[in-house]
């Protein structure tokens, strides 16, 4: 106890470079707690609208289907949209049909991937037809509307209103065609999505292919990203013996969602590592500094009969405390930082003009922090870790000396 | 059995390649309750026979016993608590802790034999009234004088009990008036309280008080003086 006393009593030998260091140490801790902060909540926004406007965080496919893409590989969903749908922590089942078609207006024909959706879920849920106006939507699973994207509908020459042709393989191998008529139009700013989409009602759509009640893909929303991994188990306990299908997580169904987000986090973490290199590196200056001038001192302390292990112990304590302080200063700091950047954001709309796409996916442009409390304790315990470390070499040189040594210092 | 016992003691320090005799075979004894000096101009060994004596260096060859062991090839550590337990130092330039205050800095010795706090304080409060300096004891050595820092100095060695006190030029530092002084309170404590003193000067005046004066010359014993008085 009286060397922690004796420690926190050095520590403030030199107030102006103990306070420099504290501020460098914090605000190295504060960059870092904000900068993952952020990209935590970059990343669980953009993950959020990609499972929304994706195959959900959970996906449910017939085997192979994700790999293959074959439109045989449809499955009867029967009751799993009700069963998924009473799972706690699930938001939002979308059933999905997914038909290569080509699309015909009077004057130009498009190949199209058309998917059959329930109206109503898929508003609920689908960043794209959340903006519909409100006569702009599908109105009933077995209505003829349609909801296309704006590429598409311009590539077409037709407008919203106006009636098109699609065309597809019918179970039993012949073609069949059904007449849609445009209802609203989607403009997503990205351009695969904006020249392919074709929406219709689940229940249209498999009028065209005679496989009624069948479907490809159920996407699973779930209200906490978090909860995926006891969800996803759930739904895999819902499937009969021997039925060909499985549930599958974003980041398989999403691969460059979640591998643009792997590298992106990646070359971020490099960077913390290279700014707690830097403090690693101002600590160890700082501690050798102050155990250089001292080194009469330990001298004299060595002569009066103090093991070299006290002395050690006494520059390692010094070391636990400014790293203790400056963890504690540097997540205060970085609790505000984050406070403002989940509060206001960062707006990058007037920096970048465009539509926002990273990974295949529309974020929005104010990017947003979203707390990560066990993390940022991490951090800070990692810079008090740190800070021992960088004590070390100046301890062990302290507890080397002799007193006679020490005392010919001056 | 004497306290301190120097068997034909030389150290050689060594610059390089250069060999610096800095004591040649000296054998001396010192008992307890003595108040000896060692004198001698700068560079004849006085430094060097104390840190001897004082276990904080080990001889080229012959032997120190202090207080019955002969610690020639002790550990650091071990070493280190033999001193705590049976060595007090004063040093020339008072060197006192900055950070802790005069009764701290007095306490030190103690705070290092873990004992606890309030008889720390009770021992070391009572050696400051003894020293005169009573009331000074939440200062910091830098709002001290000289002569106010090395009678703190004196309580910081005596307050852990040792065998011996050495002091290497304990008056250097100060005016001839405070160094008197100074000396004076030694010898009382060495009359009163028995504590053994070795201490080095070079100082006439300094050595005239001395009850046994040992001369060395070029790290040679020259001279082995019991004033009787
Ligand atoms: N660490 C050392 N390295 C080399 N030479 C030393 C060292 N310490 C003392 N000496 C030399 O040993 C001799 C005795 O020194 P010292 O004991 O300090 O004398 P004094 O204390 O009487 O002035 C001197 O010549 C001095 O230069
Ligand atoms: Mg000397």
């Amino acid at each position: 106890m009286d060397l922690v006393r004796l420690s926190w009593k050095n520590i403030w030998r030199n107030r102006r470079r103990t306070i420099i260091t504290l501020t460098a140490i914090a605000f190295s801790i504060m960059l870092v707690q904000a900068l993952h902060n952020l990209s935590f909540g970059v990343y669980a926004g953009m993950v959020d609208s990609g499972v929304r406007a994706g195959s959900g965080h959970i996906a449910v496919y017939r085997n192979n289907y994700l790999e293959s893409r074959d439109e045989t590989l449809y499955f009867k969903d029967g009751s799993l949209v009700d069963d998924i749908s009473q799972i706690n922590g699930v938001e939002q089942v979308l059933p999905r049909l997914y038909i290569p078609a080509l699309a015909q207006s009077s004057r130009e024909s498009r190949g199209v991937m058309l998917i059959g959706v329930d109206p109503d879920r898929e508003r609920q849920v689908n960043p794209f037809l959340k903006t519909l106006p409100a006569d702009g939507m599908i109105r009933s699973t077995d209505s003829r509307d349609a909801v296309v994207g704006t590429r598409l509908l311009h590539e077409l020459q037709i407008r919203p209103g106006q009636k098109f042709v699609v065309t597809a393989q019918n179970e039993d191998g012949t073609l069949h065609s059904e007449l849609l008529r445009v209802r609203g139009v989607v403009n997503s700013g990205m351009k695969d999505i904006d020249s392919s989409l074709i929406l219709v009602g689940l229940g249209r759509a498999t009028q065209l292919t005679g496989n009624s009640g069948s479907v490809h893909e159920l996407a699973v929303i779930l209200a906490d990203a978090g909860l995926e991994a006891t969800v996803h188990r759930q739904i895999a306990a819902q499937f009969a013996q021997g039925q060909d299908i499985l549930a599958v997580s974003w980041e398989e169904a999403m691969p460059n969602l979640a591998n643009a987000i792997k590298l992106d986090y990646a070359s971020q973490k490099f960077i913390f590592m290279i700014i707690l290199l830097i403090v690693a590196i101002g600590v160890i200056n700082t501690l050798l500094m102050s155990v250089m001038e001292r080194m009469r001192e330990f001298g004299v302390i060595l002569a009066m009969g103090s093991r070299p292990m006290t002395l050690r112990c006494m520059i390692m304590l010094e070391a636990v405390i400014l790293g203790l302080l400056a963890a504690a200063i540097g997540t205060v700091l970085g609790s505000l930082a984050t406070w403002y950047l989940v509060a206001v954001g960062i707006d990058l709309a007037d920096l970048v003009p465009e539509t926002l796409e990273f990974g295949g996916v529309v974020f929005d442009p104010v990017m947003r922090a979203s707390w990560d409390p066990a993390w940022m304790l991490r951090i800070a315990v990692y810079v008090v870790c740190l800070t021992l470390l960088a004590a070390a070499y100046p301890a062990i040189k302290a507890g080397r000396t002799t007193p006679v040594e020490g005392m010919r210092h001056h | 059995m004497s306290l301190i016992e120097l068997q034909d003691v030389s150290k050689i320090y060594r610059l390089g390649s250069q060999e610096i005799p800095a004591l040649t075979g000296v054998s001396l004894t010192f008992e307890a309750g003595e108040f000896a000096v060692l004198a001698g101009p700068s560079g004849s060994g006085k430094t060097t026979a104390l840190n001897l004596i004082g276990c904080l260096d080990h001889p080229t060859s012959g032997h120190v016993i202090v207080n019955g062991l002969d610690l020639g090839t002790a550990s650091k550590k071990a070493l280190a608590d033999f001193r705590l337990q049976n060595i007090g130092f004063i040093f020339q330039s008072y060197n006192l802790i900055p950070v802790l205050t005069a009764a701290e800095n007095a306490e030190f010795t103690l705070m290092l034999q873990k004992v606890p706090k309030p008889e720390r304080r009770a021992k070391v409060r009572k050696l400051f009234v003894d020293l005169g300096i009573d009331g000074l004891e939440n200062r910091r050595p830098a709002d001290l004088s000289g002569g106010q820092q090395q009678r703190v100095a004196i309580a910081r060695a005596m307050a852990a009990d040792p065998h011996v006190i050495l002091a290497d030029e304990p008056t250097a530092n100060l005016d001839s008036h405070t160094a008197e002084e100074l000396l004076e309170l030694m010898r009382r404590l060495n009359r009163e309280q028995a504590t053994t003193f070795i201490f080095s000067s070079h100082d006439d005046r300094v050595i005239a008080q001395a009850r046994r004066v040992i001369h060395l010359q070029d790290g040679c014993l020259a001279d082995d003086l019991t004033i009787s008085k």
